[in-house]
């Protein structure tokens, strides 16, 4: 409730409405549409002149801290949807001010959902999926006790995080065929994000089988079992609550990173945005679709991250 | 367990051809499998692109097909990055590129080139607010140009082109300010920003150029082309046969006119000669 208590401060409010004006007679909003409507007060001459700067950002600075000073009075909730929906409104605003082509979105969209969407959707699962086995593999050498295995393991670790997913998929693209062993660009990319992803996950399965006290494995040991028996029966299922919330986390991270695979040629979202307005140079139309493809996905996984989040919590 | 050796060996087995490259594999693939598989661009109309019901088209496009046809076989179109074509060293993930490349000597170390099938202009290009009036007031500007490109070797100074009836050129312009991108169409959206306010001009082929006038881009070529640029088919090294086929076939499309009417079909011109 800070800003509430300080918007109820004329001293504050006044400086913040003179901070707009300043900031607005600077930026010289004389030659857009909303001089256009002050244009009665004005006079049509008027654009650019020092009179028509000053009616502009008056008005416009009075507008502003009106609507900052309304939203002040409002409860947490409503203001966050206000906020929200002022902020969506502006991003419209300034998609608009770009001069889409509206309909050329409309005949692309659907085969960037059928064909892009599916595509980084597919590559994600399936690499996550990769990634979580060679997690747990390399969480369980890195706590071993064997040198070789916590060698090997932390290498891996090393290596695929210290380098740019970008390079690793050029590397797998192009390397792997020196050595005999062709693979298609899918194939390949999924490769690329599994090891990458695999690495940085390690270290999460690591924190989380970690975070299961010593006692545990002493009390699993003292009545007769094994290593495996007690990973599988003990250890795992008091440490995968732990990790699971951030493994979403990484899912929707790699969402956005499998875009680095449509430099091999794989026909994913990305891919699209760049290719599909070519032929009609609307590459500013395909890219903010794709944009807005990939946010509302991953709003979408965010708020299913945050159910399992709360869900996990309260287990 | 028997079955599980069985399809480990099968798996192995036809893994194997695919370990090394032989003479005469490629051709061998293609015919086989009844398919060619052809390495374009998609980022480049009008030679290659995704058109209206997203389908790959353009000229290069429809060269392929025609080729893929007078061989007998299916055609299928992969699209990796433009630089990962000219790499070389396919390993028979495709077996040729239609994608307008220009047969550099530094590109026929890696590649073999059976066939020049057209040769396009290549100019240089500014804003319409540029006061530019020919190419060596773009001495010591920001030039655009696509990265691995003939024009970034161009503008380099380092453009040889080994191809017959191409004529000789000089390099007109002297700059150190080379910007490169990863594909042509970014090179023009920077340019038609403004005159100088991320580039000054721009190399790149006439066809692109024409194009993108003809979507309103606020630019016009400066001067004359400065080169021509032989445009080859490639494939990888090693097979004579697959080399000869592929000449003939061209040769032949040449010689019954499908290449020109190509041509004017996508350029509205006969670009199959330098004349």
């Amino acid at each position: 409730m800070q800003e509430a208590r300080l918007l109820s401060k004329t001293p504050f409010v006044v400086a913040l409405y003179a901070a707009f004006f300043v900031l607005l007679f600077l930026v010289d909003m004389s030659g857009t549409g909303f001089a256009e409507l002050l244009a009665p007060a004005i006079g049509s001459d008027g654009e650019g002149s020092v009179y028509a700067r000053f009616v502009t950002s008056v008005t416009l600075s009075a507008i502003i801290t009106l609507g900052i000073w309304l939203i002040g009075k409002l409860q947490f909730n409503a203001q966050r949807v206000t906020v929200w929906l002022i902020m969506a409104g502006l991003f419209m605003l300034f998609f608009t001010s770009f001069d889409l082509s509206f309909e050329f979105i409309q005949s692309k969209i659907w085969f960037m959902v059928s064909q892009g969407i599916l595509t980084t959707l597919y590559i994600s699962v399936v690499s996550i999926s990769i990634a979580s086995v060679l997690a747990i593999i390399g969480a369980v050498a890195k706590l071993s006790s064997n040198g070789f295995a916590n060698g090997l393991a932390s290498f891996y670790t090393s290596f695929f995080r210290g380098l740019p997913l970008l390079m690793q998929v050029y590397l797998i693209y192009l390397g792997l065929p020196q050595l005999g062993f062709v693979i298609d660009a899918v194939p390949a990319g999924i490769l690329a994000l599994s090891l990458c992803y695999g690495a940085y996950m390690t270290e999460i399965f690591r924190a989380g089988i970690e975070s299961i006290p010593k006692g545990q494995w002493e009390a699993a040991r003292s009545i007769g079992f094994k290593f495996g028996l007690t990973m599988r029966r003990i250890i795992l299922p008091q440490a995968i609550p732990l990790i699971i919330p951030p493994t979403g986390n990484q899912f929707i991270a790699m969402l956005k990173d499998s875009s680095l695979v449509s430099v091999i040629g794989v026909w994913e979202l990305m891919f699209l945005a760049r290719t599909l307005g070519q032929k009609d140079f609307k590459h500013m139309e395909m890219l903010i679709t794709a944009a807005m493809l990939y946010w509302i996905l991953s709003m979408v996984l965010e708020y299913a991250q945050s159910h399992i989040e709360r869900r996990y919590r309260k287990g | 367990m028997k079955i599980i050796t069985r399809i480990l060996a099968t798996t192995l087995i036809s893994a194997l051809p695919f370990a090394s490259v032989m003479a005469g594999e490629a051709l061998d693939r293609v015919m086989d499998k009844k398919l060619l598989k052809v390495a374009t661009d998609a980022n480049w109309a009008p030679q290659s692109f995704l058109n209206d019901k997203n389908e790959m088209d353009g000229f290069d496009v429809n060269v392929a097909q025609e080729v893929a046809k007078r061989l007998g076989v299916e055609i299928e179109f992969v699209t990796p990055a433009w630089d990962i074509i000219t790499a070389g060293r396919w390993s028979g993930r495709w077996d040729l590129s239609i994608g307008s490349m220009t047969p550099t000597t530094e590109r026929a170390k890696v590649l073999t080139f059976p066939a020049v099938y057209y040769y396009t202009p290549a100019s240089f290009v500014v804003h319409k607010d540029s006061d530019a009036q020919q190419v060596s007031d773009l001495d010591g500007k920001k030039v655009g140009v696509t990265t691995a490109s003939v024009h970034e070797r161009y503008l380099q100074k380092d453009l040889t082109i080994d191809a017959e009836g191409v004529p000789n050129f000089d390099y007109e312009v002297d700059t150190d300010f080379i910007k490169s991108y990863q594909s042509s169409n970014v090179v023009l959206d920077d340019l038609r920003l403004g005159n100088g306010s991320r580039l000054d001009g721009a190399l790149t082929s006439v066809p692109t150029i024409n194009e993108a006038m003809k979507n309103n881009y606020p630019i016009k070529p400066l001067g004359k082309p400065v080169f021509f640029e032989p445009l080859a088919l490639a494939i990888d090294k090693g097979d004579q046969e697959f080399n000869d086929r592929l000449a003939a076939i061209v040769a032949e499309m040449r010689a019954d006119g499908t290449l020109s009417k190509l041509s004017q079909k996508w350029y509205n011109y006969d670009y199959t000669s330098t004349q």
